[in-house]
């Protein structure tokens, strides 16, 4: 991994307008902040190398390096990753309900992973009247308080980066495909830190087509809804080609068409929709709009899920194959889509010099990617 | 007790300029003195100030120029002698008075002085004010040196006694600044009365209203004035010619000019080629006077600072003459011998003689000049303009730079004149953009705050001092205000009119002399005028940027956010440290990712230092004010504040 400083950084996300507002290099240090949705640097750094440029997650991702540390295998492209078994979940009777976006599969294993004392905080996302805020929580209760989806590119690493400053060593993270990717840069040591320790102890990762910039959407709802009074919101599935905002009272629609332009560019090369590096990858059931879909990753995953379903925390069920071939199809997609526009940016495998790229990839997957049908990759 | 208002008669003290000027003041009589601060004029005021306690006197810093103009013009209308002081471009301010009051008249002498700044030592112009002279046709004096510094003031109220007209002197940094000898006159013991005469007709300068009209007439008497003025002039003893019958060039020069013309003679020791003529009187020109000096003289270098102002009415005057003296080869800024631009000094004036008289002269040995180069270079430490130490403007520059970088709009701050215009280089992290004149940050800002329409999204910002906020930033507040502009005012209120040495202003509960005053309240003006109006402690970094944030993001129209803390400087302040800092070398991150140098690269407090060795910062105990700032900035908490019990 080729780890740069601060300018570059401006240079390769900042000024692209690439940077998805993660918050992976808020609170690291004084320079970076996030401000509604957007990061900014408040004073130049002259540092050569720095953990803002390493943890960045779009900007020399070697998606190759991320594999090998994690799953001791190079990177090969499959459309869902690295994974044991994929369920429908929802949250058990032991958990009290709450606004969960959907079966609230991921506030039930972060209650558990909390009242277990499997982690010790867990880096969360609430918001401040519209805004998303990241947030601390170390109590098992507070945790459906940040219950449903902020469609919104939200700074929750610089929760994980607080904590981490804090002197938490065991930390849950819930976050976007991005924010794990991030966060899974910062725990392979990128800068070869001495008596380095992974602070991270569980990841839980969503699922995400694309989110929406915080600064534009804030006006467009309001122009639609009284903010104050707006609960929550809802993404159905395609072919669904609405935004639901819900009042309370009643459910607003906004066509999609009002929303699109609000995606950050940075979404358009994002080649993950399933958090491909978490311990399990959690998102909607087609159809079935109080279940998840639970992606079992990792053997620590594996064991949650089971000690939560044990416990009464967590039910889970099987996934039918029809469900599992259009999450494939989807995922190998987004994958396909964002790999031919970052090629076409040249921000794939950037080999001139002084230039950076924005993701590498081997160059055999780049081409089994962009030449593979994606219903027939599913298929098998 | 200051001995400069004793009766010393005869007795010769080491003066400065400005104090020489006071006392010729006091020598003649003066009643009413009121200015504006503005170096380099400020310590005429402070020092009849002080005198004002002990003669009968009376003495203020008024809000403005214009507003010293009119106090100082009410004395004389009213039979007393009056004296109006300011720097230089305070003669802008008031000069739509000035035109009128000239016009008007005047009754008891009334003397204007201004100090201008060759060179722009302490200004952010290298503007000048002898030419309102000319535009509002009034007689302007130069004195040469500290003695006549005093006798030309007193001079200046019996000219403008006589002829009814206020009498500009102009004074420059050299010259008040700078110490001389001064030989003390008679005090004389003031029983003035002042009462007002207006019962007369409107012709009747003595006894009628005071107004400029009938323009047509009162227009011709001015220029009555300025005749019997240039009369005076003619056998003033404060223009001296000293040099050959015939010399082969002739210097004409005024002010402190006339003192480097006088060493670049004499080192030059061209004593028998080269005439001085230092005129005291330089606006109108004595035509008499000027035709006997011009005629003896074939080549003329004329030695001023600033604009060519006597060079040009020189010009006009040997044109106007032609016919008697011929024609004249000149020298001086205009064909280029001296610089246009900048003070001039002695080595500057040697040059310009020794090229037109064709002399080999070397100011000083190559090799030498340049050893002296490289060891400034070396030697010297360098010295940035920064903030003092604990100065709250830092504090708040910091916050306002912080929360412009976050709030991401690319917004930006219009600047005002103070200490605080500093914040256009790094010690105030760049964050102002404009700079221009006394409030004009403000009317700016009203400006950009109504561009929205043709789609300006960046926010405005504006800021000001207390003390400027008084003098001209209240009509464009009440400007934005009236027409909704969009903008956000931050008054940095440090209580004081710290720039120019604590003077008073309207907002404190003192006034020049040091006696109690109402004071007016800046927030309360702001909304009583229907601004929406926040105070907080810059000191307090947080509070103030969150503050901020949600006065630029939710308020619209005009907002103010007043940050009230006093200058380190202060009287009260000074050598009072609220807290004991130190830093514990163990968590002080130094050049690592996670700091890199934050306290001593980018915030720059001089209490603040590198331990270049040991790769930790440090706190230098004796600048370190102990204002705490520093604490809350670093990200690892090494910055410890201790209260001071
Ligand atoms: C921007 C975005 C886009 C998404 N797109 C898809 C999609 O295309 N397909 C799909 O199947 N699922 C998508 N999801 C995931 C889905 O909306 C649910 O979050 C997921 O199914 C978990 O549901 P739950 O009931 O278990 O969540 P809950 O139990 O309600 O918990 C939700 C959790 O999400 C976290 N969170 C909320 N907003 C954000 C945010 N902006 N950034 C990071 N974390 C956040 C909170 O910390 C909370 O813990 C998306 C989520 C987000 C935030
Ligand atoms: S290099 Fe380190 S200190 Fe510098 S901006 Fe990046 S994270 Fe901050
Ligand atoms: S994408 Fe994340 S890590 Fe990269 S610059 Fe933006 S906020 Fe920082
Ligand atoms: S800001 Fe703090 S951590 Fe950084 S150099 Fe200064 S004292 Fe050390
Ligand atoms: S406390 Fe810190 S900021 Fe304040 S004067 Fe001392 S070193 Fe400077």
């Amino acid at each position: 991994m080729h780890v740069f400083g601060s300018s570059e950084l401006l240079e390769d996300v900042h000024q692209k307008d690439l940077c998805i507002g993660c918050g992976g290099c808020v609170n690291l240090c004084p320079y970076f902040k996030n401000h509604r949705g957007k990061t900014t640097m408040l004073f130049p750094c002259t540092l050569a190398e720095g953990r803002c440029n390493a943890y960045c997650p779009k900007v020399e991702v070697n998606l190759d390096e991320l594999s090998l540390s994690l799953w001791n295998k190079p990177y090969d492209g499959s459309p869902l990753g690295v994974y044991k078994e994929i369920l429908a979940a929802r949250s058990g009777k032991k958990m009290a309900g709450g606004a969960y976006q959907a079966g609230g599969t991921v506030s039930a294993l972060i209650t558990f992973a909390l009242k277990t004392k499997r982690i010790d905080v867990a880096v969360l996302t609430d918001r401040k009247e519209l805004v998303p805020v990241p947030k601390l929580v170390t109590q098992p209760e507070d945790v459906v308080k940040c219950a449903g989806s902020k469609f919104m590119a939200s700074p929750t690493l610089a929760a994980l980066n607080q904590g981490v400053k804090e002197g938490y060593g065991r930390i849950g993270v819930v976050g976007t495909p991005c924010q794990v990717m991030s966060a899974t840069q910062m725990r392979c040591n990128p800068l070869n830190t001495e008596d380095f320790h992974d602070p991270v102890e569980l990841m839980v990762g969503l699922f995400c087509t694309w989110a929406v910039d915080t600064r534009g959407l804030i006006p467009l709802l309001s122009e639609c809804v009284d903010s104050a009074c707006i609960m929550g919101m809802d993404m159905p599935p395609p072919p669904s080609e609405i935004m639901i905002i819900n009042t309370g009272e009643s459910n607003v629609e906004i066509p999609l068409d009002r929303i699109r332009p609000l995606i950050p560019k940075a979404c358009s090369i994002c080649p993950d929709m399933t958090s491909e590096w978490a311990d399990v990858s959690v998102g909607v059931v087609e159809g079935k709009s109080d279940w998840n879909t639970l992606i079992v990753r990792t053997d620590k995953g594996a064991d949650l899920v089971n000690a939560a379903r044990k416990a009464g925390y967590l039910v889970t069920d099987k996934m039918p194959e029809e469900n599992l071939q259009h999450l494939c199809v989807a995922a190998a997609g987004k994958k396909k889509r964002a790999l031919s526009a970052a090629k076409e940016k040249g921000l794939l495998n950037t080999q001139q010099e002084g230039q950076r790229a924005a993701l590498r990839i081997r160059e055999d997957v780049v081409e089994k990617i962009l030449a593979e049908d994606v219903e027939e990759v599913c298929r098998t | 007790m200051s001995y400069l208002a004793d009766d010393r008669k005869n007795e010769t003290y080491l003066l400065m300029g400005n104090e020489a000027i006071a006392r010729g003041a006091l020598e003649a009589g003066v009643s009413v003195a009121a200015g504006y601060p503005g170096t380099p004029s400020s310590e005429i005021i402070e020092t009849l100030a002080e005198a004002s306690n002990q003669r009968k006197l009376y003495v203020e810093w008024s809000v403005n120029e214009k507003v010293a103009m009119e106090v100082a013009a009410a004395a004389s209308f009213a039979g007393l002698r009056s004296l109006c002081v300011m720097k230089q471009n305070g003669v802008n301010v008031g000069s739509d008075f000035l035109l009128h009051l000239a016009g008007s008249g005047t009754r008891g002498g009334l003397v204007l002085v201004h100090c201008d700044d060759p060179g722009a030592l302490s200004s952010a112009n290298e503007g000048e004010s002898r030419h309102f002279a000319r535009l509002v046709e009034i007689p302007l004096l130069e004195p040469g040196d500290f003695q006549e510094a005093k006798d030309m003031i007193k001079w200046a109220f019996a000219l403008s006694e006589e002829i009814k007209s206020l009498v500009m002197v102009r004074s420059v940094t050299r010259l008040s600044h700078a110490s001389g000898n001064v030989t003390f006159g008679q005090l004389p013991e003031n029983d003035s009365k002042a009462y007002f005469r207006h019962g007369g007709t409107f012709l009747d300068p003595l006894e009628g209203p005071l107004i400029s009209l009938p323009v047509a007439y009162k227009h011709g008497q001015q220029q009555e004035k300025l005749r019997q003025a240039v009369d005076r002039f003619e056998d003033s003893s404060f223009n001296i010619y000293s040099g050959p019958e015939f010399p082969e060039l002739l210097i004409v020069t005024s002010s402190a000019c006339h003192l480097y013309s006088k060493e670049a003679i004499n080192l030059l020791g061209v004593e028998d080629r080269v005439g001085l003529l230092k005129l005291g009187t330089t606006w109108p020109l004595p035509p008499k006077l000027m035709r006997k000096q011009m005629g003896r003289s074939d080549k003329i270098l004329v030695v001023e600072e600033v604009i060519p102002f006597l060079e040009e009415n020189v010009k006009i005057l040997v044109a106007e003459l032609a016919p008697e003296i011929g024609i004249k080869t000149f020298f001086g800024k205009k064909e280029g011998t001296l610089p246009k631009v900048g003070e001039l000094n002695p080595d500057l004036v040697l040059d310009a003689v020794s090229k037109i008289l064709q002399i080999d002269y070397e100011p000083a040995p190559q090799a030498y000049i340049k050893r002296a180069g490289e060891l400034a270079a070396v030697a010297a430490p360098g010295r940035d303009l920064i903030f003092c130490p604990g100065c709250p403007h830092r504090a708040s520059f910091w916050s306002i730079h912080n929360i412009l970088q976050m709030d991401g709009r690319d917004g930006f701050v219009c600047g005002d004149i103070g200490c605080y215009s500093l914040a256009m280089l790094p010690t105030g992290f760049g964050t102002l953009k404009t700079l221009h004149a006394m409030g004009s940050g403000t009317g700016l800002a009203s400006g950009f705050g109504k561009l929205g329409r043709f789609g300006m999204d960046q926010p405005v910002l504006a800021v000001c001092g207390d003390s400027t906020f008084f003098h001209a930033v209240l009509p464009a507040l009440v400007n934005a205000v009236h027409h909704k502009s969009n903008i956000t005012l931050v008054v940095l209120d440090n209580s004081g009119t710290a720039m120019t040495g604590f003077q008073s202003h309207p907002g404190l509960p003192v006034d020049a002399a040091g006696k109690e005053a109402p004071s007016i309240d800046i927030s309360g003006v702001c909304e009583s005028i229907g601004a929406t109006v926040k105070v907080c402690d810059p000191f307090k970094l947080e509070d103030t940027q969150s503050t901020l944030l949600n006065l630029l993001e939710k308020e619209t129209g005009v907002k103010v956010l007043i940050l009230r803390q006093i200058c380190a400087l202060s009287p009260e302040k000074k050598s009072k440290k609220m807290y004991d800092m130190k830093i514990d070398e163990t968590t002080c991150l130094g050049e690592n990712c996670g700091c890199n140098r934050l306290c001593t690269r980018i915030f720059k407090c001089p209490g603040l230092i590198w331990g270049k060795e040991e790769k930790v910062a440090k706190i230098d105990d004796v600048i370190c004010t102990g204002c705490g700032v520093c604490a809350s900035i670093c990200p690892s908490g090494a910055i410890i504040k201790k209260e001071v019990a």
